[in-house]
């Protein structure tokens, strides 16, 4: 009775491979946290300062990138519907950007653009190349093409460019071999990270995992070709507009076309919960659906700066809110969330996979700590709007008790992660 | 729920041990959550097939699943061996889910 389109079961990434990715990650934000605290009265000044250019590098590499590439090492399989291509690849990739990451959020820190920086950035956009050079390999060795991998594939180009610009930056601070100063093009390297790396990246997988997670009925991939089409013509326009046409009033058109492709999202994240067929949603999902709400401030904030710069070239308190919303909102907001619906199961495969799936066995969601994830969730919203509430009036005292409270929510996320990353099954 | 199968009455104790496999995400069994397509036995040589499917072709829990439906069978039936054969043809769709699954999922 097997026929010939029988299966096996799907060979999945190695728990050992992606765990370092997620334990990095939190400790990163345990740092960040850890900084804010400590300097959160810079948030009071510029924003191009070294307290809060390593605070964001540490956001955006060690906290956003870091978990990113791990449950992406979990992932790609499920969505391109073959296994990675290489496990040694993915250490590598780990490798690298770990030892790059402390070395080029210290430069920033103390400063200095010298071998720190430099070093840091060659061995991040070392790791960026082997990470891609593994998907594209993962990709061409499926038999399965489909708009969530072409997500993936095409936000980790954006991210590519992202860190070589970002490498660039740093060499020009010593050689002033670009046009003009490395604070010029500040814009053109955040604006496609988060657009093109982030954004994308969000919105390619959780365009998958949510109606997988919610049980849904509502399935539109056409709808996902044009929210691709909308984010990747949007930052064509910019990256033009901002190298060649130099026009502050034409920057509408992309962040109209990034705004778009988000009310889409969220209609499809609206018709997937609508559909859903499990009606009880949990906590994690309602923080990464919280946070699939949260993507469009930073685009309103966007809107706003651009209108600004019609009016004054300064907008330093919109640039700090916009850069906080888009770290320490709506990207933390879903890793929050979705590390809950990932990391234990990767734990959970790891541990009782071969001592099956029974009512005996606990499930995934029994490895963490419900009643801290709550505790974090509840920490996290307040301490969030404090903090923008303190970088809009410019007040000492709501910046330090948001950052308080931040600080709180990484100690308590990095509590429950370790305690899935040191999980041990009891056995009889 | 349609489980095709070459023996009725086997097939309803099959279910049974079946419904014991529990989907680790939805904490739903398998039977309810529709993945099992067809049940045949070969009782002269102690062989039970299952033709099953998952809820993804890349389901990260896919070993565990099969290994608890191999398991499940061969309690219930001792002596037996269980083999198992994933198909995605058809993929699963939600419509699958019983009437008792979907009144598990609404709780």
């Amino acid at each position: 009775m097997f026929t010939a389109n029988a299966h096996t079961p799907a060979k999945t990434t190695s728990p050992s491979a992606v765990t370092p990715f997620y334990g990095y990650a939190a400790i990163s934000f345990l740092v960040a946290g850890v900084l804010l605290f400590a300097y959160s009265s810079s948030f009071n000044g510029h924003y191009f300062q070294p307290k809060i250019l390593a605070i964001t590098h540490i956001m955006a590499l060690g906290w956003g990138v870091m978990i990113i590439l791990g449950a992406s090492h979990q992932l790609v399989p499920v969505l391109i519907e073959s296994s990675l291509f290489s496990i040694a690849l993915a250490r590598l990739s780990f490798f690298l950007a770990a030892t790059g990451i402390p070395l080029l959020a210290y430069g920033f820190f103390i400063f200095s653009m010298g071998w720190e920086a430099q070093w840091g950035g060659i061995l991040i956009n070392s790791a960026i190349i082997v990470y891609l050079v593994n998907l594209v390999l993962s990709i061409q060795k499926s038999k399965s093409n489909n708009v969530h991998a072409l997500f993936v594939l095409t936000a980790a180009c954006w991210l590519l460019l992202t860190t070589l610009i970002g490498l660039l930056l740093i060499y020009n601070f010593s050689y002033a071999f670009l046009s003009m100063d490395s604070l010029h093009y500040l814009p053109l390297h955040a604006n496609i990270g988060i657009a093109g790396w982030f954004l994308l990246l969000v919105i390619g997988v959780g365009a998958r995992l949510i109606p997988m997670f919610l049980i849904s009925k509502y399935q539109r991939p056409g709808l996902l070709w044009y929210i691709y089409l909308l984010i990747n013509g949007g930052l064509i326009g910019f990256v033009l507009n901002f190298l060649y046409l130099r026009q502050p009033g034409f920057y509408l058109a992309p962040a109209t076309a990034v705004g778009l492709s988000l009310i889409l999202m969220a209609y499809y994240c609206y018709q997937s919960y609508r559909m859903r067929l499990r009606k009880k949603v949990d906590e994690q999902m309602k923080i990464s659906l919280l946070a699939v709400a949260m993507m469009i401030l930073p685009v309103i904030l966007l809107i706003v700066i651009i209108g600004a710069m019609q009016v004054s070239s300064s907008n330093n308190t919109l640039a700090l809110l916009y850069g906080f919303v888009v770290f320490f909102g709506w990207l933390t907001a879903i890793i929050l969330g979705m590390t809950f619906k990932t990391l234990p199961f990767i734990i959970w495969n790891k541990t009782h996979h071969l001592f099956a799936a029974n009512e005996k066995t606990p499930s995934p969601k029994d490895l963490f700590s419900a009643k801290i994830f709550t505790a974090m969730g509840i920490a996290y919203l307040p301490g969030f709007v404090l903090f923008c509430a303190g970088i809009a009036l410019a007040n000492t005292a709501l910046l330090r008790s948001g950052s308080a409270l931040i600080l709180l929510t990484a100690i308590l996320y990095n509590w429950n992660v370790m305690k899935l990353i040191r999980y041990k099954p009891k056995r009889p | 729920m349609n489980i095709i199968t070459n023996d009725t009455a086997l097939c309803e104790e099959a279910i049974a041990a079946l419904r014991e496999v529990i989907d680790p995400e939805i904490g739903l069994n398998i039977v309810d959550l529709g993945l099992i397509y067809q049940l045949d036995f070969d009782a002269p040589n102690s062989n039970i097939y299952v033709f099953m499917t998952l809820t993804t072709q890349f389901c990260p829990m896919g070993a565990s699943i099969v290994n608890g439906v191999k398991e499940a069978l061969q309690t219930a039936f001792p002596g037996y061996e269980a083999a198992v054969a994933l198909t995605f043809d058809p993929p699963w769709r939600p419509q699958r889910i019983s009437a008792e699954g979907q009144k598990f999922l609404n709780r």
